[in-house]
C-alpha cells in the first residue's frame, strides 16, 4: 500500500524566458514502511520534490496524494495539520531551538499542537531514550554533539508518532561516524519503528542504508534502483 | 608480501609453530573468508624466512603427536618487521573490468555509455547496501577485523560511485573527443621494391 504517490509532477520557477523547471513530470510511489533515498547532483530537483511531497511547497501541476487523500484538495488548515500529525522533518542544520532543553525541544510537535505538556514530555523523553539520550534530557543543544543534536531532531520528528519522515540532507553537517549513525538511526525508524523515511542525500555511503535510490537529473527521474538484491 | 611480515609480526609477539601462526593470522585478519592462508604457504613461507635468516626454530616439542616445530624471530628479521612498518604500501593498481566495458561502449559505439554507467551505478549501490548491513551485523567490541574491512570496502565502492558520478557528468565532452585509435604497424618483412 502506498503512503505517497507523486503523479506527473511538475514544479516551474519564472516565466517565459526565464522559466527554471525544477521537477518534470515525475512519478513516484512510496509504500508504508519504506525507507527511501533521493539523489542526485546539486539543483537536480531532490529539495524541491521532498518540499512538494511535505506540502511545504505546491506543484506546478501534478499531485500528490498521502494516504490516498489528493494534497491539492486540502485546505490550508488540514494541510497544516496533515503536516503536524503525521509527518516529521528532519533538516541538515537540526534546526533546534538553543534556549530549549533537549526534551522541550522534542516534545515540541505536540505542545505547539496543543497537546498536554506532561504528556509531550514523557513521549519526548521516550524517543530521547530509545535513541540513547536518555541520559541528556535536559541538555541545550550547544551542550551537546551534532550527532546527538540531530539525534534530538529525530526524536523531535518521532514524537507526534506521525506517518512519514522527511530528513533533507541529514547528515549534511556531520562528521562521518555521526553521519553513518543518524543514517542507521533512520533506518531504524523505518525498520523497527515501521516509519515511512524519505532522504534526501548526496552523499552514497549514506544512501545505501535506505531499500530504494531513486535518481534525479535536470528534474527528471534518471533511475530508480531497489538495493536488497534479489535472491535468485 | 604482506603474509611474510605478517609472520614476523606473530613472531614478534611470542615464538609459535605453523599450525599455531596459521591460526594467528586468520585471527587477525577477520577469519578465512577474508584471507584464506592454505598451510602449505605458512610451511613454505617460514622455509624461506629461515632460509633468509630472518626466523629459526628455536625448539621442536613432541607430545605423542607430529613434532612441532616452534619459530622464534632473529635479529635481522626484526629489522626486516621494523622497515616494513617503516614504510607505506603503494595502493594496488588492479585490472578494471569495468573500465573496459566503457571504454569498450565508448570507442565501438555498440553500446551507450550512459546506460553502462546508469547499470553499473545500480550494482554497485546494492553492493554498498550489502555491506552496510553486513556491517551492522558485527559486534565493534569483539569482531574490529571485519568491521575494518568492510569501512574499508564501503569507502572503496563509495569512491568508485563517485568516479562514476565524474564520468557520467564527463560523457558529453568525451563524446566530442578523438577516441583511442589503435597504431597499426606494417607486420612481417617489408616489401622488396
Amino acid at each position: 500500500m502506498s503512503l505517497i504517490q507523486a503523479q506527473d509532477l511538475t514544479k516551474t520557477y519564472g516565466s517565459g524566458d526565464t522559466t527554471v523547471i525544477a521537477l518534470d513530470h515525475i512519478n513516484l510511489s512510496v509504500n508504508a514502511g519504506e525507507f527511501v533515498a533521493i539523489m542526485g547532483p546539486s539543483g537536480c530537483g531532490k529539495s524541491t520534490l521532498l518540499h512538494l511531497i511535505g506540502g511545504l511547497d505546491k506543484p506546478s501541476s501534478g499531485q500528490v496524494i498521502f494516504d490516498g487523500v489528493p494534497m491539492a484538495e486540502m485546505s490550508d488548515d488540514a494541510l497544516t495539520m496533515l503536516r503536524r500529525r503525521k509527518m516529521g522533518f528532519v533538516f541538515q542544520f537540526f534546526n533546534l531551538i538553543p534556549v530549549l532543553s533537549a526534551v522541550e525541544n522534542a516534545a515540541l510537535p505536540i505542545t505547539l499542537d496543543g497537546g498536554k505538556s506532561a504528556e509531550a514530555r514523557a513521549k519526548a523523553v521516550e524517543w530521547l531514550t530509545r535513541f540513547g539520550l536518555g541520559e541528556r534530557t535536559a541538555s541545550r543543544p550547544d551542550q551537546l554533539s551534532g550527532g546527538q543534536q540531530q539525534r534530538v531532531a529525530v526524536a523531535r520528528a518521532l514524537v507526534a508518532e506521525p506517518a512519514l519522515v522527511l530528513a533533507d540532507e541529514p547528515t549534511g553537517n556531520l562528521d562521518t561516524r555521526s553521519g553513518d549513525e543518524i543514517a542507521s538511526l533512520l533506518r531504524s525508524v523505518s525498520k523497527d519503528y515501521g516509519r515511512t523515511v524519505i532522504m534526501v542525500t548526496h552523499d552514497p555511503r549514506i544512501a545505501a542504508y535506505a531499500d530504494r535510490i531513486v535518481f534525479l537529473k535536470d528534474g527528471k527521474m534518471l533511475d530508480d534502483t531497489l538495493l536488497e538484491r534479489k535472491h535468485v | 608480501m604482506s603474509v611474510r611480515h605478517a609472520i614476523l609480526g606473530l613472531l614478534a609477539q611470542h615464538p609459535r609453530h605453523g599450525y599455531e601462526l596459521r591460526a594467528a593470522f586468520s585471527a587477525v585478519i577477520g577469519g578465512d573468508e577474508n584471507w584464506d592462508v592454505k598451510p602449505a604457504q605458512i610451511y613454505s613461507t617460514l622455509n624461506r624466512l629461515e632460509e633468509a635468516g630472518l626466523v629459526h626454530q628455536q625448539a621442536i616439542e613432541q607430545n605423542g603427536g607430529p613434532e612441532k616445530r616452534i619459530y622464534a624471530l632473529t635479529d635481522a628479521g626484526r629489522e626486516t618487521l621494523r622497515d616494513w612498518f617503516a614504510l607505506g604500501i603503494a595502493p594496488e593498481h588492479q585490472r578494471d573490468d569495468f573500465f573496459v566495458k566503457l571504454m569498450t561502449a565508448l570507442v565501438s559505439g555498440a553500446a551507450d555509455p550512459g546506460r553502462i554507467i546508469q547499470i553499473q551505478r545500480s550494482l554497485l549501490y546494492q553492493e554498498l547496501h550489502a555491506a552496510t548491513t553486513l556491517r551492522e551485523t558485527y559486534n565493534p567490541r569483539a569482531e574490529i577485523a571485519q568491521i575494518l574491512l568492510l569501512d574499508k570496502s564501503i569507502m572503496h565502492i563509495e569512491a568508485d560511485l563517485r568516479w562514476l558520478d565524474i564520468t557520467e557528468m564527463r560523457l558529453e565532452e568525451i563524446k566530442r573527443q578523438p577516441l583511442p585509435e589503435p597504431e597499426v604497424k606494417p607486420r612481417g618483412r617489408p616489401r622488396k621494391q
